[in-house]
């Protein structure tokens, strides 16, 4: 690509937020018509640089200059009149308003019904919005409502609300996280058509391969610090990943199996049905042993989080035994199985494995703040949670601005799900059930909890894994169970499948057997 | 009496007298809770706003020429004034001060009662020389409506209409209008949906909700000099006979939208009128009274026992607007 002029450049620029440096006197400049990726881990300032760029947070030193010339960038408002738009990571709409509405909220067109009575200009919006959605291949109906539309659809409009304020550099904030793998495909056609258009974007991700997709340059961030900016047909997948992580990754974690040992599970005939009586787990039988990871693999919605929600006692279940250590488990209520050994990190990390708005060190005591030594005689013992906490936080490398009074709500993912697995490996149960542990995780995250697996099964523990991730399965898995259509419809030892075979029985093909 | 002898008419105008002035208070809490503030307030403003225009009326006796309409007129300017300024209280404690909403609210009614009662004994003592708890307004004019009153059976509607009836009316078109039709109300609706979405277009979510709720003292203040004139022709604590709370009934069954609301005032308006009249029917004596008050309250229960779940509240209501939450 030859020499560009300059569209937005940022000098020096640090952000602190207390107990945190954010952003780490970072400098960069972003080339007009081009696709500039910002990529790192969860919390290593990504977010927040762009945020200071759109004017949600001001930086504490340095300057932003935007063609050419220096910019006080106070509030959004004073992006969008520089032609910066952002479409949010978590997207700013009003569910009850069409997507006309949404788009022009806050810049609405004008009218005076006979010549007096000033009102908000909605078919012009509509046919301006249509124009739009035209010229940039945004499918959308205007008139539609919000709650009715799918994610994308609603990310579409997110785009079209920047287009509308006429911006020309937009900022995209991992705008891939909520989408399916198609949606994911024809988001990025949409991110190239508009720098064919003659927009400038920036590219908020920490997945490599949609870096290596559609992004002209890739600047690297860890903890806050830039750490590089390359083109990014002169680099590579390994090499960008080794500098996001800031050391070489190993992208297979296979470990040798250890001492299996006595049966801890076994689930036997399990029968659990929905609301109206279909069977989401049909008649599943199967054991996991000491020092033993079973992982199950399944297209999502064949039973599995079914399946794990019966054994930890979520749900009821219909017919069929759960027995924990020779013990019948189904009298016993969730926290006498907590008691009895049963540790579980569940699918939706943030309504059930957090309470939000609780304190880090509260979240940390979840399973056991009625207890000794959290809890004697009935009144809570602070400094015991406060003890607890620091000790996960260091082992577990949980990353938090204000130590263990930190709110969750305010910790990114995969710092959340660290406190998770904390808390339940602290449990020291003999059976560990995880469900989808690493999703939306970056690659750091995701390494440390797969290690935090291998490591307990090596312990001697048995791990029921659930993964939407083949690959994950494939990676950490002693014996492989595939669940189809709430059936298990094959078990057996990993060693023995391929990742083809594991993908032909999710699709429920078993003909070749 | 006989069942024959009852005064239909009666049941309709009267219906409606209370039905407007429910429909205004209501509108205002509305207007406040579309933009994510929790009003349990209206008691209060009404109450306070009718102090107002009260107070604005009997200190300017003499001013006028006898059996002038202008300072009933004015009077209601005055009431819309004082709701709002008493509405600033509740602003600025849950929009400035993040203050928990309902506590205001409920502290604001309070705030009210013993203020509005307290000033008007002082002001009575103080300025006119007389030991009383009351301000008294020149009696209402009702209007007989040429043409409309002669339609059969809801030309009823038309006799003996008080002159407030028509303000309501214009009143709440106008604050229709604003809400559904121009961009203050779109900002307005936004705001009690989702603030994060309306400060992101660019939009100060405070200023919006600061001019929503003090809209919501002003109507309400409207409603209280409404019920002044039509219930008792003077300003006293009695005012305070819970219509606010019947308003805030009202806005719920309506889901938080003006037309449906309208419907639910009707309902509330037309059952303590026939209530008034009907009851008399059968027994005579003052008890019955007492007891046909409270027929709109016992529909309110009854109504919350049918249609309680189906309503569908603004999402971000109570909500206090924090930038940083995720």
């Amino acid at each position: 690509m030859a020499e560009q002029e300059i569209l937005l450049e940022v000098k020096g620029v640090t952000k602190r937020f207390p107990g945190i440096v954010a952003c780490d006197d970072v400098s960069l400049d972003i080339r007009k018509g081009e696709i500039y990726a910002l990529l790192g881990e969860n919390g290593a300032g990504k977010s927040t640089l762009a945020s200071m760029i759109f004017g949600l947070y001001q930086p504490d030193e340095g300057q932003i200059f935007m063609r050419g010339k220096e910019a006080q960038i106070d509030s959004p408002n004073e992006a969008v009149a520089l032609d910066i738009g952002m479409v949010h990571q978590h997207f700013k709409l009003i569910s009850n308003y069409t997507v006309t509405q949404n788009i022009i909220l806050g810049d609405e067109p004008k009218k005076r019904a006979l010549g007096i009575f000033p009102y908000v200009d909605i078919k012009n919006a509509e046919k301006r919005i249509e124009e739009l959605s035209k010229e940039y291949g945004l499918e959308v109906d205007p008139s539609a409502v919000i709650s009715d539309l799918g994610v994308s659809v609603q990310q579409r409009v997110e785009i079209l609300k920047m287009l509308y304020r006429d911006a020309e550099l937009l900022i995209f904030d991992e705008p891939t996280a909520m989408l399916t793998p198609q949606e994911i495909e024809s988001l990025l056609q949409i991110i190239k058509n508009l720098r064919d258009q003659g927009k400038t974007v920036i590219f908020i991700t920490h997945k490599l391969d949609e870096v290596m997709e559609v992004c002209d340059r890739c600047a690297i961030l860890v903890r806050g610090k830039l750490v590089d900016v390359s083109e990014t047909k002169n680099t590579s997948p390994a090499e960008l990943a080794a500098k996001m992580v800031g050391r070489d990754i190993n992208f297979s974690a296979k470990r040798p199996t250890k001492a299996i040992g006595k049966t801890v599970l076994e689930v036997q005939d399990l029968r659990v049905e929905d609301s109206s009586g279909f069977p989401k787990v049909n008649d599943v039988s199967f054991e996991i042993r000491a020092g033993e990871i079973f992982a199950i693999a399944g297209v999502s919605g064949s039973g599995q989080t079914e399946l794990a929600d019966a054994v930890a006692g979520l749900t009821k279940v219909k017919k069929g035994s759960i027995r924990l250590n020779d013990c019948d488990l189904a009298k016993l209520n969730v926290r006498k199985r907590c008691e009895s050994g049963i540790a579980y990190i569940p699918e939706d990390r943030q309504s059930v494995g957090l309470v939000l708005d609780f304190s880090l060190d509260q979240n940390l005591a979840l399973k056991s703040y009625y207890q000794a030594p959290f809890c004697t005689s009935s009144l809570l013992n602070p400094t015991a949670f406060a003890e607890r906490a620091e000790k996960l936080i260091e082992d577990f490398d949980i990353r938090c601005a204000r130590g263990c009074k930190t709110t969750t709500r305010e910790m990114s993912g995969g710092n959340q799900q660290k406190a998770i697995v904390g808390r339940e490996i602290d449990q020291d149960a003999d059976l560990l059930i995880f469900v989808q542990p690493t999703r939306g995780l970056d690659i750091g995250a995701i390494m440390a909890i797969r290690e935090r697996i291998l490591d307990e099964r090596d312990k001697g523990k048995a791990i029921l894994l659930i993964s939407l991730e083949l690959d994950e399965v494939m990676d950490l898995a002693d014996t492989i169970g595939v669940m189809y259509a709430g059936q298990m419809l094959k078990v057996a030892p990993a060693s023995t499948l391929t990742t083809n075979k594991v993908g032909e029985y999710m699709m429920g093909v078993t003909e070749n057997d | 009496m006989s069942i024959l002898n009852v005064n239909y008419a009666a049941i309709l105008v009267d219906g409606l007298s209370f039905a407007l002035p429910l429909l205004i208070i209501a509108i205002g809490g509305i207007y406040s809770e579309r933009s994510g503030i929790v009003n349990l307030a209206l008691e209060g403003l009404l109450g306070f706003g009718a102090f107002a225009g009260a107070l604005f009326v009997a200190s300017t006796v003499g001013l006028f020429a006898t059996g002038s309409d202008l300072p009933m007129y004015l009077s209601f300017a005055f009431a819309a004034l004082g709701g709002a300024l008493f509405a600033v209280i509740h602003a600025v404690l849950c929009i400035k001060f993040m203050a928990n909403q309902v506590i205001s609210g409920v502290v604001i009614n309070i705030l009210s009662v013993a203020l509005t009662g307290f000033l008007t004994s002082t002001i009575n003592a103080t300025f006119f020389g007389e030991a009383s708890e009351r301000f008294m307004l020149q009696t209402s004019p009702r209007w007989d409506i040429p043409f409309l009153m002669e339609i059969p059976i809801i030309g009823a509607a038309f006799t003996r209409v008080y002159p407030f009836m028509f303000i309501i009316l214009i009143v709440a078109t106008f604050f229709w209008y604003l809400l559904y039709k121009t961009k203050f109300g779109l900002r307005v609706r936004a705001a009690g949906d989702n603030p994060q979405a309306l400060d992101a277009a660019g939009v100060n979510v405070s200023r919006v909700r600061f001019g929503a709720v003090v809209i919501s003292g002003a109507l309400a203040g409207i409603g209280g000099m409404s019920f002044a004139y039509s219930i008792s022709t003077n300003f006293s604590p009695a005012i305070y006979m819970g219509y606010g709370f019947l308003a805030i009934a009202a806005l719920i069954f309506g889901n938080w939208r003006i037309v449906p609301t309208f419907a639910a005032c009707l309902v509330f308006g037309l059952t303590r009128s026939a209530a008034f009249q009907l009851l008399p029917v059968f027994d005579a004596s003052a008890a019955v009274i007492d007891l046909a008050m409270t027929a709109p309250f016992v529909v309110t229960l009854l109504l919350l026992a049918f249609f309680g779940r189906s309503n569908k509240a603004p999402r971000a209501l109570g909500e206090l607007y924090d930038k940083s939450k995720r």
